[in-house]
């Protein structure tokens, strides 16, 4: 079929409704939150909104027998390219799929669909005294789909880890339109060794392996307290330095988060009602669990933190906490209010390095910055050594555009020298792919045998991760 | 100005690094989940006509035009982007392409002329009371606008008799001593279609010690214009306005209507009077301007002493135009709150759109029903007997949506709520 006899037989097989094939329609699916596709977007054949198994299942099988590219989709939140269609191919957006199955209390566990909304879902949960612990930037607008296939995590990744430990088992339809169920076809149990982890094999793989159709995680209790110590530093060496000596006084806070100078300066412009105190660097230190222990422990942090920090705000108030944790929220794009001709741009955003030399790439990134003239805010999961660099430019002077390219290769190549990868928790997508060899030496080659075992054809999300 | 030139998109479009943070907030990608229907879409498309990647089409005017401007994503915007000003701007211009002689006679004519709309309304409001619901669709008002009309023009039930305009002098005195000269800005969905909230703005104003003024030939604000690609139109209308309330010498311009203090702020009035030699005179008047319930709590600071024996149970709903676009939360609860025997209770999101938005109940029907249907759920919940707003458009489709809910809700401005608290005092109109 040519791709005028494939879009007539999507529309046949899902109906109009659910099928986008007119040129304009299908713009809007050619970019992402990448800078990549910011400067390259790239339209694809057809986009289609199925809402059943079955459905993608007919597309998927479509597409197997004509040779025709899949890019499985979420929102359409991530930064590196990964579900834009980069090599042509049909777009499945599965972001209208916001099914919430089951919520089974007892055995701790939520059943959805890949479109449900993160906070959506904690929202749910928290009806049953229940949380799903990752905590992304983007929980208002993200899917859960799209953070099992990044195996996102964010700002509670210190204490709770990532999406992939929450994830008990997947229905799968394959590059070939099988539908598979991993981690026990029947399973309601949290503990699972039988056979080959293929669930842990889906996590993270950025839809190359096949598309998530339903996902079982697994919740915790929510904690009953929370807290958080805001400890405001003059000298940017002296935060790194804080969070190893809170680690070695024995607290694991659930989250520890970082904004320099100039990320403080674009929060208090977004929101001035937050009001972040005017520094070189601030850490701020979450910690949850039982109301003593939150008090104890918070207790800790400030003396800890107070030797080296200006100041340090203890608070257990919701709305204060809110402000503190929405600060750092919005502090991803509020970063491009340092630059009044500026954007920030996601290139380079997610590098991660051992905790221990936190503060050493840190000083490097400002380095790198002078040495362009490019100005970076900084701001991150400190606490388990995941950047992300915001460079500020103008994304249509192309002189900045090829002088930050440069810039954040430089980025890139620093974390891997530094005992570190690209990316701790948004992926490689299109736009890192060219550092896996480096990365992975000669294990990409096994990656690449095991997608050819899911997807003989290449027709799943073709041109990522390596 | 060429359109690419315009600040908005020169300045705004490359800001936007497609987050997507707007499209869980935007009502209508709510109901229509295609991202061409997200805010940043809007971004990006406006992007792809400044850079001629598509052409300037009726199509993409569609596409746009899904947009009901109520300025949620531009109010929470991270990276400060007017989405709606860059969405007015494309409108503008696909408009200029792409002339419409319906539209063109609607906003460029008909709306500019607030005697013919008032004869119109006139002969609207006497059909209905003959129950003739079909004249009243043949008139021409109805036919002029486009979108499903079978089912949208039963929104506009219960024309009012007679406008504000003809029951209210141009002039009514301070009772008592004169504490400031007050212009009121009446905007068209108060003079025609709820000419109470008029009377009652005008006779709490004099009532406290205001002179209230309102100048012959006041024509519209301009908002459905710019909406509907008008820009044109819309500064002529501006500039007309201007140029009257120049003449009174008043402390104030207040308005009841959120939608016409948003467009008269001093943020719209410099995109609406770019490049012309109005900019100051703009900045001037919009420094007077100011929405009804604010003028009353923040500077009357009135305080209600009068006895009610009856109890009123109310729920807020947030017009989009107060909340989005000005940040304007607190007064309207506020002078609720001062009204004797008045018990207010929270809807949950109080501050998501009706779907009303002037037009866009009319042009796109169904999506505004759809948007309009989770607002009364949300209304209902709280078992109010009152629905205030302090939006005109916004009156209109929440009393529609009462009717299709089957809710038996009075829905009204918060003045006209304090106006009643003061009977039986004398009434001053």
């Amino acid at each position: 079929m040519n791709n005028a006899d494939i879009k007539k037989e999507l529309v046949k097989m899902l109906g109009r409704d659910k099928v986008l094939i007119d040129d304009l329609d299908l713009m809007y699916y050619s970019y992402d939150s990448s800078f990549l596709t910011k400067l390259q977007p790239v339209t694809p054949t057809a986009v289609v909104l199925p809402a059943s198994t079955a459905e993608v299942q007919k597309v998927v099988r479509l597409a197997y027998e004509n040779d025709v590219n899949i890019i499985p989709r979420g929102a359409g939140t991530g930064e590196t390219g990964g579900c834009v269609a980069v090599e042509g191919g049909i777009v499945i957006d599965l972001s209208r799929w916001r099914e919430i199955v089951e919520i089974d209390v007892n055995n701790m566990q939520v059943v959805v669909r890949p479109g449900v909304i993160h906070a959506d879902l904690n929202d749910e949960l928290a009806k049953f005294n229940l949380f799903f612990p990752p905590d992304p930037g983007s929980s208002k607008m993200c899917t859960i789909g799209g953070m099992v296939a990044n195996n996102a995590s964010g700002l509670r990744a210190v204490k709770y880890w990532t999406t992939e430990p929450y994830v008990l088992g997947l229905e799968v339809v394959t590059p070939t339109g099988d539908v598979i169920i991993t981690g026990g076809q029947q399973a309601r149990c949290i503990k699972n060794v039988s056979g080959l982890n293929l669930t842990k094999l889906m996590v993270g793989s950025e839809g190359v392996l096949g598309i998530v159709t339903q996902i079982r995680l697994r919740c915790f209790p929510r904690p009953k307290a929370r807290g958080i110590a805001m400890a405001v530093f003059d000298h940017l060496d002296d935060a790194p330095a804080t969070v190893l000596e809170v680690y070695q006084a024995g607290v694991l806070p659930s989250g520890i988060e970082i904004l320099d100078g100039s990320a403080i300066k674009a929060v208090n412009d977004f929101k001035p009602h937050i009001n972040l105190p005017e520094a070189e660097a601030i850490l701020l230190f979450e910690v949850d669990g039982n109301p003593p222990g939150v008090e104890y422990e918070g207790q800790i942090i400030k003396e800890v933190a107070g030797r080296r920090a200006r100041q340090v705000e203890w608070s257990t108030e919701k709305k204060r906490m809110a402000e503190l944790w929405e600060g750092r929220s919005i502090t991803a794009t509020a970063a491009a209010r340092v630059r009044a001709d500026g954007s920030r741009i996601f290139a380079g955003e997610d590098i991660s390095v051992p905790i221990s030399k936190v503060a050493d790439v840190l000083r490097a990134i400002r380095a790198l910055g002078e040495k362009y003239g490019i100005q970076v805010v900084n701001y991150g999961h400190i606490g388990d050594g995941n950047v992300h660099c915001a460079p500020v430019i103008n994304p249509e002077n192309p002189e900045e555009v090829e002088l930050v390219k440069k810039l954040v290769d430089e980025i890139h190549l620093l974390a891997i020298e530094m005992n570190g990868s690209t990316t701790g928790e948004h992926g490689v997508g299109a736009a890192r792919r060219g550092y896996a060899v480096l990365e992975h030496g000669p294990a990409v080659d096994y990656m690449k045998k095991v997608k050819a075992a899911f997807d003989p054809k290449g027709i799943m999300n073709p041109g990522k991760l390596f | 100005m060429e359109f690419k030139e315009l600040p908005p998109v020169k300045e705004q479009i490359m800001k936007c690094v497609r987050c997507g943070k707007c499209r869980e907030l935007c009502p209508v990608f709510g109901e229509i989940g295609i991202e061409s229907a997200a805010p940043r879409g809007h971004v990006f498309m406006v992007q792809m006509l400044r850079d001629g990647k598509v052409e300037p089409s009726p199509e993409v005017y569609e596409k746009l035009g899904q947009c009901l401007m109520c300025e949620t994503c531009s109010a929470n915007c991270p990276s400060g982007i007017d989405v709606h000003e860059l969405n007015a701007a494309a409108r503008a211009y696909l408009n200029d392409k792409n002339p419409n002689r319906g539209k063109d006679f609607l906003f460029g004519n008909f709306w500019t002329k607030p005697e013919m709309m008032k004869q119109s309304i006139k002969v609207a409001s006497l059909a209905q009371r003959l129950g003739l619901q079909k004249l009243a669709r043949n008139i021409g008002l109805t036919r002029l606008l486009p979108g499903d009309l079978k089912d949208a023009e039963k929104i506009l039930d219960n024309i009012p008799p007679h406008s504000a305009r003809s029951q209210l002098s141009a002039y009514t005195p301070a009772q008592g001593e004169s504490r400031y000269r007050v212009g009121y800005f009446l905007g068209c969905g108060t003079d025609f279609l709820n000419p109470e909230i008029a009377q009652a703005a005008v006779n709490v104003l004099s009532r406290n010690g205001c002179e209230v003024f309102i100048p012959e030939g006041l024509k519209c604000c301009g908002l459905p214009h710019i909406a509907n690609g008008k820009m044109d139109v819309a500064r002529q209308l501006t500039i007309h306005n201007l140029k009257l309330f120049e003449k009174l010498n008043v402390d104030y311009i207040v308005t009841d209507c959120g939608s016409c203090s948003a467009t008269l702020s001093k943020k719209n009035l410099k995109f609406v009077l770019e490049g012309t030699s109005y900019q100051e005179d703009g900045a001037a008047f919009a420094a007077r301007v100011m929405d009804l319930t604010v003028f009353l709590v923040d500077v009357l600071d009135i305080q209600v002493d009068v006895k009610i024996d009856r109890k009123w149970r109310v729920t807020y709903h947030d017009p989009c135009h107060l909340v989005n676009a000005q940040g304007i939360t607190e007064q309207p609860r506020e002078l609720l709150r001062r009204i004797p025997g008045v018990e207010l209770v929270e809807m949950p999101h109080a501050a998501s759109c009706c779907g009303g938005s002037g037009t866009y109940s009319v042009t796109h029907h169904q999506l505004s029903m759809q948007i309009l249907d989770k607002k009364m759920s949300n209304a209902a919940s709280t078992g109010a007997d009152i629905l205030a707003t302090c939006c005109p458009s916004c009156i209109m489709q929440l009393n529609f949506g009462c009717k299709r809910s089957n809710w038996n809700a009075e829905v009204l401005h918060p003045v006209v709520l304090l106006n009643r608290a003061y009977e039986p005092a004398p009434a001053a109109v």
